[in-house]
């Protein structure tokens, strides 16, 4: 499926051509949570499962910033903007996670 | 400026007015997403922690989630970012009428996801007897979807709003005029809030839990009612009236609402992930 938009041409403005871009990544999006679904179900082992279903859900992520939210075409400004963000948020849930995993963290009542 | 001539010149991606050369508007927008994700992020990090640790008491969260359900839901919000692209690429192409249709659209999918939320929430409370006080799990995940459930309410209203601004007219604001506006935002309201407060839990009752079509008219007749007299007026207070104050300059308006629109999804994309389908892989601690 070709993903790459075409040049402006008279008549036939990126605003026409983007609508069929549009189409086909929400139908993307459809199938990959689908599959998601049907993964859950599937007798694989976990680390390939837990792998997957990761993978999956960031790339949904990535199609929906950068093509619905215009990253893809909008300055570069945006897309550092919006990922210091992440990277933020993503080192506070590691730090969080890190924090909360070592032996005296873990709540007593939680005994394994 | 004819639509089309507008296409041709305007340049949704550069603003020569300001120094960045991104519409402040916009670049305001993604400055605001982006503490947005740390505060989701908190969130997530807090009940992922509690799962991996739960205290004794949790309930097990497979045996209480609709993962059928969630995903409906889950496609659901993702076509609604697909129509919501499709409002800011019919404002772009100077399409009015295909960007309230759109617009409407993408309310409509966002009403069902509010609808199934409701409906998932009601069926904790009341049948799994899950609570946001009474476990770690229970407080954690209503936490972190009832925010995001409270974002998406927020969208659905600001796409209303953005709708009802469509039609705002192009000469002097009268009292009138002003008047059938708050009218215009009432009746709005009302319909997206009987859709997802009474008539797609109702509709999920009924089609999903079996609830029969007895008790689903019993439950629902006067807000179907309500929703069918919303939906006549809000088609009344739509109809064309003369030239507006709508245009292809308003696209960075649309955009920017729709990137608060996509970012809802995106958050949900990694909640679903995180808080619903890794549950059924790695069931974590004890079962209670």
């Amino acid at each position: 499926m070709d993903l790459a938009l075409p040049p402006d041409t008279p008549g036939h403005s990126s605003a026409q051509s983007r609508y069929h871009v549009y189409v086909q990544v929400a139908m993307i999006l459809a199938v990959i949570t689908g599959v998601e679904l049907l993964l859950i179900f599937l007798p694989f082992p976990k680390a390939l499962l837990i792998s997957g279903l990761v993978t999956l859900s960031a790339v949904k992520f990535m199609f929906v910033i950068f093509f619905f939210m215009h990253l893809r075409w909008d300055k570069v400004f945006c897309t550092i903007l919006f990922f210091i963000g992440l990277v933020l948020a993503g080192g506070t849930m590691w730090a969080l996670h890190s924090l909360f995993s070592v032996a005296n963290s873990i709540p007593l009542t939680f005994q394994p | 400026m004819s639509s089309t001539a507008a296409t041709a010149t305007l340049d949704h991606h550069h603003d020569p007015s300001t120094t960045t050369g991104i519409p402040n508007k916009k670049l305001l927008l993604w400055a605001f997403l982006a503490s947005d994700c740390m505060f989701f992020g908190t969130l997530i990090s807090t009940h992922l922690v509690y799962r991996l640790h739960p205290p004794p008491g949790n309930p097990v969260p497979t045996q209480v989630f609709n993962i059928e359900l969630t995903s409906f839901s889950t496609f659901v919000l993702l076509m609604s970012s697909l129509m919501m692209a499709l409002a800011v690429n019919a404002i772009q192409r100077g399409d009015l009428k295909a960007m309230r249709v759109s617009l409407l659209a993408t309310v409509f999918c966002g009403c069902i996801f509010l609808g199934c939320q409701v409906s998932e929430f009601t069926t904790f409370v009341e049948v799994k007897h899950v609570t946001i006080t009474n476990s770690i799990f229970g407080s954690t995940f209503f936490t972190l979807t009832g925010t995001h459930g409270t974002h998406v309410a927020i969208g659905v209203l600001w796409l209303g709003l953005m709708y009802i601004r469509s039609f705002k007219p192009a000469g002097e604001i009268t009292g009138g005029r002003m008047l059938r506006t708050v009218v215009h935002v009432a009746v709005f309201a009302a319909a997206a809030g009987l859709l997802f407060v009474f008539i797609v839990p109702g509709l999920i009752s009924l089609f999903v839990e079996g609830s029969g079509l007895g008790a689903f008219v019993h439950t629902t007749a006067l807000p179907l009612g309500g929703e069918v007299a919303a939906l006549a007026l809000l088609a009344w207070l739509g109809r064309a009236a003369g030239p507006v104050d709508f245009a292809v300059a308003n696209a960075n308006d649309v955009e920017s609402m729709g990137l608060y629109w996509h970012f809802v999804d995106i958050v949900w994309i990694v909640i679903f992930t995180a808080v619903y389908l890794l549950e059924y892989v790695l069931p974590a601690g004890p079962a209670h």
